[in-house]
């Protein structure tokens, strides 16, 4: 089969964040320092090659990108000054875009402008149709029980609706993504047995995020922790998906507070406050690599969160001490930010809480094949050139 | 003829404004047409073509720091809108230094020198004045004895100053030559002993130039003369002086590996052949005459003199040479290797003292032994004859060189003397481990090629990929590298590690510079005139630089260059006119004479 070259490859992925590609000159730096890099995956050079010759076709069913998590030690490392670190995260990027068959990744990955537009489209929309139904069916002055401004029981089915339209999207495009990877890019025959073998990958990635703690092992400058960070922030973000979706009529009741739901509400703000605090101090400083380049879309969504989370505690407060109306206009600015936000999650990077995941699933599956086929597994010491 | 000028940058030109230039070339006779494409601007043939037929282009200049990189654009251009594509002329700035005091007028004079498709080194020719016939060679490596001896065996006086005791410089230290495994001392020292015997040579060992005036043709020079405190003339090199001599310091011509006196001599082989004294360490100099001296006791010639004090001489020279050499990146900055951490961790020079026969361990090649202190009671590590040769060797590439970080320029010599190393290392040590780590072979002389296939050959694993770091695992070097071309990770242990570390100009560079006036490049190196025309000359006349100082390069090609400079100097002296500066000739003279040189 031939092999097709995009010629435009590194300019289109420019626009996806890798600006210095064309710097590489291949010492194999970068892949050697990776603590993740290994016999069966190595990166980041190997990626940067790929994405050097216009290998789009070899680029997209790749699994590596998902296997860094720009720890920056190769970026520091680098005598090129080619930022490899972040040529794998604008990877991922482009990635999220090729996995996603709508296009919409691709387009707000590429145009800051569409994006915002977007988003603001989408909060309109919600804010009139919020506001036309509080003020048909509802009454401004209450907050809770059954004439609220926003029933909590119509939130609920509202959440239910969008929620399942995403799961849809994201089920959509992790099928695309295991059918790029072990269809299309697969080289040797996977037994379907394995992928009841390793599932047992996929909840313990989600949760644990082990392999982004052996980062912080090795590298020295991490010293904020950020794995600690990270899995804060991502247990905050289920929780409260999870109250939202599940128990959102026990959160809105009043006037006492329902401590047995409310606690998790805390936690989860906690964590979400904490890692967002975080992510704008470190994309501010740039001290860390990692942080030093932002893509428009990281602070579209930092800025949206922040909202999310302003609106979110202040309409609390404002309900517990018995501002009701102000409360019922807050909630209405809360939920115009959470709608866009949550329709922007499976296209943009927040979409990796299910890549990631996958792709360690994968990359287990795939070792077990190769071991399984006796394939030619790359051994030490090397033989004589 | 009409004339289009394109300014095209690779960076935006940091001594003058592009603007300027742009306003005085659009006065120029028969130009058409001036634009700025500003920096790295994306060229597209087919356009630029459009705006060639649209001004009737018969000549295009393109204007900028590396013109040569959009030549091939221009080119192609000219041939699509059907004119004739030889007419494109570059002008460029840094070739021919429009980058010091002069830089506007400099660059206003290379364009003008281009539309008339004149070179500019043609146009460009400073007015001619009388020299004297003495030269100055600042430098007694390589370079600096070639040069020296290709002049005075013309029978023109040199005088050769030397910073250390010693000439012979780097080559006196090296093991083999590449690609041939010569000898080094055998090339080298015959060389040395004819600077010091000849006639026309004044040797000034241990001296330092400190003043620089006068004009080209005849220049003064004042040149201190460290006191060395052991008359050369009657030392016969008897050792005795050092054996008594209690005060024991690292060897700097052993690249520090091994130790020697405060009273020394470099080598045994060193011109002049006679001991000095290092006043930094002698215990009778530091005391202030109250401890010690008893090397001038036991002195059986009676030739030193601890009390002799430094000299200032003056002298007046027609040409002065520069051929000051390098130094070797300070390793220490890159952690990733871990030098200065683990013992067995060694530069290229260590590598090339420790393999010398006539250095620390007698050529043998071992890893280092550890001893207590006796003073401090700290861990000391150092090369023993009696330590075990390492079984397994790891040579890095590219330490320090090619890097963003530390020097971004190809050190030119590593990839050759790390594959002569493998060499040496597989024929001392029976069934050792060899690899070269390296990112590309520079394999780009006279038999190199042949060479480095020879020690493929000979059993080293060349890998392509620089390794990425040294590690200690239960007391036993690992390093971690990729291999690109068998695409897999590479993890091995190693008991020795040599780092092939890139080269910097030498340390006192930026003074020279400061006082004979003379533009280095961003990297530190001495400019020359022109790159690819006049290799050895400079900017100022009568000045020249030769081997290292100008730009990495290896021993052939510094002897070359050694043997070029002196033709420079022998061509002004023999017609008796010196060539000035460059800076002496005006703009309007450029042009005139750009105008009066017909060209083909």
């Amino acid at each position: 089969m031939a092999i097709r070259v995009n010629p435009k490859l590194i300019e289109d992925l420019s626009r996806f964040g890798a600006e210095d590609v064309h710097m590489c000159y291949h010492c194999g730096d970068c892949s050697a320092v990776c603590i993740h890099s290994d016999e069966m995956f190595r990166f980041p050079r190997k990626s940067t090659r790929l994405l050097q010759m216009g290998l789009e076709r070899k680029l997209e069913t790749s699994l590596e990108p998902w296997l860094c998590y720009y720890c920056g030690q190769c970026s520091e490392q680098c005598p090129r000054e080619a930022a490899p670190g972040e040529t794998m995260m604008s990877i991922r990027r482009w990635l999220i875009a090729r996995y996603d068959l709508t296009g919409i990744a691709g387009l707000f990955f590429r145009s800051k402008v569409a994006e915002i537009l977007a988003i603001i489209i989408v909060a309109l929309l919600t804010g009139i149709f919020f506001l036309y139904y509080g003020f048909t069916f509802g009454n401004i002055k209450i907050y809770d029980g059954p004439n609220a401004f926003l029933e909590s029981s119509f939130i609920h089915k509202f959440d239910l609706i969008l929620g399942s339209v995403l799961g849809i999207f994201l089920l959509i495009n992790a099928l695309r993504m295991w059918y790029l990877i072990m269809v299309k890019g697969n080289i040797i025959p996977t037994p379907w047995w394995l992928y009841i073998k390793q599932i047992y990958l996929l909840p313990w990635h989600f949760f644990s995020q082990k392999r982004y703690a052996k980062c912080e092992s090795t590298n020295s400058n991490n010293v904020h922790m950020p794995w600690l960070v990270h899995l804060g922030l991502m247990i905050g973000y289920v929780l409260m998906l999870i109250l939202v979706m599940v128990f959102l009529p026990a959160l809105q009741q009043g006037p006492e507070i329902q401590w047995s739901v409310h606690i998790f509400g805390y936690l989860a703000s906690i964590g979400l406050i904490g890692g967002s605090v975080y992510f704008i101090y470190s994309r501010r400083k740039k001290q860390q690599i990692q942080y030093q380049k932002s893509h428009s879309t990281d602070w579209v969504f930092i800025i949206l969160l922040g909202i999310i989370i302003i609106t979110g505690v202040t309409q609390h407060i404002l309900h517990r001490s018995g501002l009701f109306e102000a409360a019922n206009i807050v909630y209405v600015v809360h939920l115009m930010s959470v709608v866009p936000w949550l329709f922007r999650m499976p296209f943009s990077k927040w979409a990796h809480l299910i890549y990631r995941p996958l792709a360690m699933y994968f990359a287990a599956i795939w070792a077990e094949a190769f071991e399984l086929q006796n394939y030619p597994q790359n051994v030490i010491p090397i033989t004589q050139t | 003829m009409r004339i289009g000028v394109f300014f095209c940058q690779l960076e935006e030109p940091k001594k003058f404004n592009i603007d300027s230039v742009a306003k005085y070339s659009a006065n120029l006779p028969e130009v058409d047409t001036v634009e700025i494409l500003g920096v790295k601007p994306r060229l597209v043939s087919e356009e630029l073509s459009v705006r060639i037929k649209k001004g009737n282009l018969d000549r295009i200049i393109i204007a900028g720091d590396t013109p040569g990189y959009f030549k091939p654009v221009f080119t192609k251009a000219m041939v699509l809108a059907g004119h004739n594509p030889k007419e494109v002329y570059l002008a460029s700035f840094n070739e021919h230094g429009a980058t010091g005091e002069m830089a506007l007028e400099r660059a206003k004079a290379i364009v003008a020198c281009a539309t008339r498709a004149v070179p500019f080194s043609l146009a460009a020719i400073p007015a001619k004045n009388p020299v004297n016939h003495t030269t100055l060679i600042i430098g007694g490596g390589i370079a600096g004895i070639q040069a020296a001896l290709e002049i005075a065996n013309a029978g023109k006086q040199v005088y050769l100053v030397e910073k250390t005791g010693t000439i012979g410089g780097h080559m006196a230290m090296f093991d083999k030559t590449f690609p041939t495994l010569d000898c080094s001392a055998c090339i080298l020292t015959p060389k040395m002993v004819s600077v010091g015997q000849h006639e026309m040579i004044r040797l000034m060992t241990y001296s330092q130039v400190t003043d620089v005036s006068g004009n080209p043709g005849a220049y003064h020079v004042k040149i201190l003369q460290r006191a060395r405190r052991v008359d050369i003339k009657s030392c016969v090199a008897c050792s005795i002086c050092s054996d008594v001599c209690p005060v024991s310091v690292e060897s700097e011509f052993d690249a520090n590996i091994s130790k020697r006196k405060a009273i020394y001599i470099p080598f045994p082989q060193a011109v002049p052949n006679a001991f000095l004294v290092d006043e930094k360490n002698c215990t009778y100099i530091l005391s202030e005459g109250k401890k010690c001296g008893v090397c001038v006791k036991k002195c059986p010639k009676e030739c030193i003199n601890l009390q002799e004090s430094n000299q200032v001489l003056e002298i007046e020279v027609g040409n002065i040479i520069l051929a000051t050499g390098y130094d070797v990146l300070d390793v220490r900055k890159i952690q990733q290797y871990g030098y200065g951490i683990y013992p067995n961790v060694i530069t290229a020079l260590e590598f090339e003292r420790l393999t010398n026969a006539s250095g620390t361990t007698g050529g043998k090649i071992v890893t280092k032994s550890k001893q207590i202190n006796k003073k401090t009671k700290e861990e000391e590590w150092f090369f023993s004859v009696d330590g075990t040769p390492p079984k397994s060797v790891a040579i890095i590439h590219c330490v320090g060189s090619r890097n963003k970080k530390y020097n971004a320029y190809c050190s030119r010599v590593c990839c050759m003397y790390s594959l002569k190393f493998a060499h040496l290392v597989k024929e001392k040590i029976p069934n050792v481990i060899c690899y070269e780590f390296y990112i590309d072979m520079r394999a780009f002389g006279k038999g190199y090629e042949e060479f480095s296939d020879r020690i493929k050959q000979e059993g080293t694993f060349v890998v392509r990929g620089r390794s990425a770091s040294v590690s200690m695992n239960n007391g036993q070097m690992v390093v971690k590298g990729e291999d690109i071309i068998q695409d897999k990770v590479v993890e091995f242990n190693a008991d020795l590690v040599i780092l092939a570390v890139g080269l910097t100009p030498a340390a006192g560079s930026q003074d020279l510079s400061r006082i004979l006036d003379i533009s280095r490049d961003s990297d530190g190196w001495f400019s020359e005139l022109d790159y690819n025309g006049n290799p050895t000359d400079t900017e100022k006349g009568g000045i020249y630089v030769a081997g290292m100082c100008q730009s990495p390069k290896d021993i052939p090609d510094t002897v070359a260059q050694g043997s070029a400079v002196a033709a420079g100097v022998l061509r002004s002296i023999t017609s008796g006119k010196g060539i000035g500066h460059l800076s002496s000739i005006s703009l309007s003279e450029i042009e005139s004479r750009a105008k009066s040189i017909i060209t083909l």
